[in-house]
């Protein structure tokens, strides 16, 4: 299972996908995956930032999405305060 | 009851009434607000480790190990503050980065601890340095 943050004023609006069920062709796997993807690039277009976070393992960016990665958090754009 | 009293009372109830909607919309906006931190909360808690939670909740702030340097340290407040730059265990500087929109503060750690783990280079060229003096 796949899983997208999008850190905002509402807290994190999360988007779930299952790869495995997405390569055996599930339309509503496959679905959600072109959908997670769509505000991976729509909040990345906005200035986010993404992040690869898996448990143990060091935090990664990330400039695609990424369908195998099981955490993906985006950052909104940050400034110098 | 004498007239005066009565037309104090009716004022009393129609201006209590007129301030329900106010309270109903606090109301609102305190609740949901209350979500959204509960949220931004279990944002926090999932990414970081028991240790790491423990700091925070007992001192207030979160001490992240520079990737680049051993001896440097961010110290990243749970409270809308500078994040201190720790070198030798002294505080050298202070960095100022915020999001565009308003976030709750849990949100600003987990924005901290990412960008300082994954990018420590592009975090510290975004961010306004003052130095301690």
């Amino acid at each position: 299972m796949g899983m997208l943050r999008v850190i905002s004023k509402r807290g994190d609006d999360r988007v779930h996908w299952n790869e495995q069920d997405a390569l055996t062709g599930d339309p509503e796997a496959m679905a959600a995956i072109r959908e997670a993807e769509r505000i991976f690039a729509s909040e990345r277009a906005r200035g986010s930032t993404a992040f690869h976070v898996e448990a143990g393992k060091p935090v990664e960016r990330l400039e695609q999405f990424d369908p195998q990665a099981t955490q993906i958090i985006l950052v909104p754009q940050v400034v110098g305060g | 009851m004498n007239l005066e009293v009565l037309v104090y009372l009716l004022i009393g109830i129609i201006v209590a009434l007129s301030l329900i909607p106010l309270w109903r919309l606090a109301l609102d906006y305190y609740l949901e607000w209350s979500e959204v931190n509960r949220r931004a909360n279990e944002l926090l808690r999932s990414v970081l480790t028991d240790e790491q939670y423990r700091q925070l909740k007992r001192h207030g702030y979160l001490d992240i190990p520079s990737p680049r340097d051993p001896e440097c340290i961010y110290r990243v407040p749970h409270a809308p503050d500078q994040v201190g730059v720790i070198e030798q265990g002294r505080l050298k500087a202070g960095l100022c980065l915020q999001p565009l929109e308003k976030v709750p503060d849990s949100d600003i750690v987990v924005m901290h601890k990412l960008m300082i783990e994954a990018d420590e280079e592009t975090y510290l060229q975004t961010a306004n340095k003052f130095i301690a003096i």
